[in-house]
């Protein structure tokens, strides 16, 4: 059990010059008071001769049981009408901000919302999911469609630089069906004058292979990411490493945190300044973990759908959020 | 009016009937989360200490202090509930980059604590639990180092529970030494087998048996196929083989045959790079031997994971971003994560029906 006021009291005080107030015998005393009986949990003590006693303690023990399987009842089943409530409440307020933030398929509207921000993210990057149970083509075609859109409303933000993670790894399969499908996106957005796109993915050719002239209006690189640049991309640095080694090229000495870095940062993903999860909560189901270390994780609570309104919120939250890197 | 209520809130809380009523509530919370399933392995990252200090007009180093309090309640919530491994970042190795004073004042606070905890080691006894301080020891200084190490001996022989200390840490630094430590063994020639069984003497009691007992053993399959038995096992223990040579040698000659695979098995092999796989980086990670992170909780409000658990928490671990400040994180808050977390994996049963058997049946055990 926690410590009581006074304990605290004194406790406090005693810290604050340094430990010099309190005797050993005091200070002893109130950790003893606080800390929970000895045979706390299910070791009993087992005392010859009280034969009746421990049945009354067994008794006793299975009421306590009985309340305690009550009161988890009665929590449950109050927090489920309150996590009820809490998702219809959310519901209703996404469905209103959607229509309210909409960006008609102008990229001006889209630039107004952004204008006002202190500043943006260089790289966004969002975590898209399959539904396992849809039929396989439904659910690649869905997927196109939200990387197109996602992608359109980078351009018109002007971020340049968006990955999208698919756990799969469909997408990345689909790179030319990708970039078709996001070009159409951008000429139905910015008319013949859109910005320049080129479609990336770690281990495979960029796309399009030849990169024309960057046009006026901006460009943005696509980069698509699956499970396999997770952990597994990792281990097959680590291979390489144990191979040079093992050659006698490297010593494990020159393995260095910068050298992992620059390696997993040029060869798969740059660390993201922002992730976008589409998701009712914060689950990070393989994304690459070296590289999220101080990405800002925006997960709108209990959202299920994939809409403006989240992404707007995103980088809206994003503005707002202050850098410290651990001072 | 607001005063007064105040007053009046803390008079009652603070009195011994009050908290004697607030004591046995939390009791009873408790008691009844325990009855649903508990995360085995918990992670937080206990940020705000100083916000709390600078909105309480406090110094610094007393924001740590109070810091370090809500630590030990929520570990005694933790443990209580029956969750096996607390993992707490304490000290990251960027904090190093903090105002020197604040450095000093947290080194001192870690050294006086766990000098407490070793001076009166059955905190942690009564609970069961153990220290591990996980990090890049080299950057401690001596003195705390040494008072680390004792805590951790001191609290060795406990093993229902795990409190992880990370302290200077950070989780690059960790997958950097995990991946250096995964080449360094794997430029080791590979250890002898860890069985039992020794494949020479197995060898050598064969061909004994074949020498001296043939009629005794019938099922020990005449020459032919065992000479192809033979060449089977050399093809596959010496593909890495170096210059031992047994290839070279001409069939049927039973005993340089011996004599020169009994020498390659001495000899120095490197294992190959090939079979590196997430497990064998997994055990060079330093929460190897604990549970895989179910739950990670950050207070404050910044929704960053900070290099604190990526490794551990990118998979499935639910990660959960508290508003409030550290030092002000109880039961009150932490209760709304774990009801949540319990209920997720209600839905997620649901979904699965063969794992909603598995609860059912724990559940009614437990009854």
């Amino acid at each position: 059990m926690p410590m009581n006021f006074e304990n605290t009291k004194a406790y406090r005080a005693d810290e604050r010059l340094g430990h010099s107030l309190l005797s050993e015998a005091q200070r002893q005393a109130i950790f003893k008071a606080s800390l929970p009986s000895p045979n706390d949990g299910s070791t009993i003590v087992n005392k010859p001769g009280q034969a009746q006693r421990r049945s009354r303690l067994g008794v006793r023990r299975f009421i306590k049981n009985q309340i305690f399987v009550f009161v988890f009842a009665l929590m449950h089943g109050i927090f489920s009408l309150y996590i009820k409530s809490r998702q219809t409440w959310h519901g209703v307020s996404y469905r209103i901000s959607s229509i309210l933030y909409y960006h008609h398929a102008t990229p001006q509207y889209i630039r107004r919302d952004i204008m006002g921000l202190t500043k943006k993210p260089k790289h966004l990057s969002a975590i898209l999911k399959t539904e396992g149970n849809h039929r396989a083509k439904n659910d690649l075609d869905r997927l196109i469609e939200e990387t197109a859109e996602l992608a359109t409303w980078c351009a018109c933000a002007e971020i340049p630089m968006l990955s999208i993670y698919e756990k799969s790894g469909v997408l990345k399969k689909h790179m030319p069906r990708v970039y078709e499908a996001v070009v159409q996106k951008f000429t139905f957005y910015f008319g013949a004058e859109h910005p320049t796109l080129s479609v990336t993915s770690p281990h495979q050719d960029d796309f399009p292979t030849r990169m024309l002239e960057e046009s006026r209006h901006g460009h943005l690189q696509l980069h698509l990411i699956s499970y396999q640049d997770g952990r597994e991309s990792i281990v097959d640095l680590t291979r390489t490493l144990a191979d040079m080694s093992q050659r006698g090229k490297i010593s494990p000495r020159d393995i260095s945190q910068e050298l992992i870095d620059a390696e997993l940062s040029e060869g798969i993903l740059p660390e993201p300044d922002l992730l976008i999860l589409f998701t009712p909560h914060v689950e990070l189901s393989g994304y690459p973990p070296w590289q999220i270390r101080l990405t800002e994780i925006f997960c709108l609570q209990d959202n299920e759908t994939f809409g403006y309104q989240v992404f707007l919120k995103a980088l809206r939250n994003f503005a707002s959020a202050q850098f410290r890197r651990g001072k | 009016m607001a005063d007064t209520v105040s007053l009046l809130r803390r008079l009652i809380l603070e009195s011994p009937p009050g908290e004697w009523a607030v004591n046995q509530l939390r009791e009873l919370l408790i008691g009844a989360l325990k009855q649903g399933p508990i995360p085995q392995h918990v992670a937080f990252e206990m940020d705000g200490n100083r916000r709390y200090a600078r909105s309480r007009r406090m110094e610094t180093v007393e924001g740590h202090h109070r810091g370090f309090e809500a630590l030990a309640r929520i570990m005694e919530i933790c443990y209580k509930c029956g969750v096996k491994v607390v993992t707490v970042y304490a000290f990251s190795i960027e904090n190093f980059n903090r105002p020197k004073y604040e450095v000093e004042g947290l080194m001192q606070l870690a050294k006086v604590k766990l000098e407490q905890l070793t001076t009166y080691g059955d905190i942690l006894d009564r609970y069961g639990a153990c220290v591990r301080i996980l990090g890049q020891r080299e950057l401690i200084r001596d003195d705390v180092l040494e008072v680390m190490d004792r805590a951790v001996a001191r609290t060795k022989h406990n093993n229902k529970a795990v409190l992880n200390i990370c302290f200077p840490y950070t989780s690059r630094a960790e997958m950097t030494t995990a991946i250096r430590s995964t080449v360094q063994e794997f430029l080791s020639p590979t250890p002898p087998k860890n069985t039992p069984f020794s494949p020479s003497r197995i060898r050598q009691k064969i061909l004994s048996g074949q020498l001296d007992g043939r009629d005794l053993l019938p099922t020990i399959p005449d020459d032919p196929l065992d000479d192809g038995e033979y060449d089977g096992k050399d093809v596959d223990d010496g593909d890495d083989n170096d210059s031992s040579g047994s290839a070279t040698l001409p069939p049927g000659s039973p005993e340089p045959r011996l004599l020169s695979r009994s020498g390659s098995y001495g000899s120095t092999t490197l294992p190959n790079p090939d079979n590196i796989t997430v497990d064998t980086i997994e055990r060079h990670i330093y929460t190897a031997d604990d549970p895989p992170l179910d739950l990670f909780v950050r207070t404050s409000g910044v929704e960053r994971l900070s290099d604190f658990m990526l490794w551990q928490c990118h998979q499935d671990t639910h990660i959960f971003f508290r508003k409030c400040l550290w030092p002000d994180f109880d039961l009150k808050d932490f209760i709304w994560v774990l009801l949540e977390w319990q209920w997720r994996q209600k839905q997620s049963d649901r979904e699965k029906p063969s794992g909603r058997a598995g609860t059912v049946k724990a559940r009614s055990m437990m009854e």
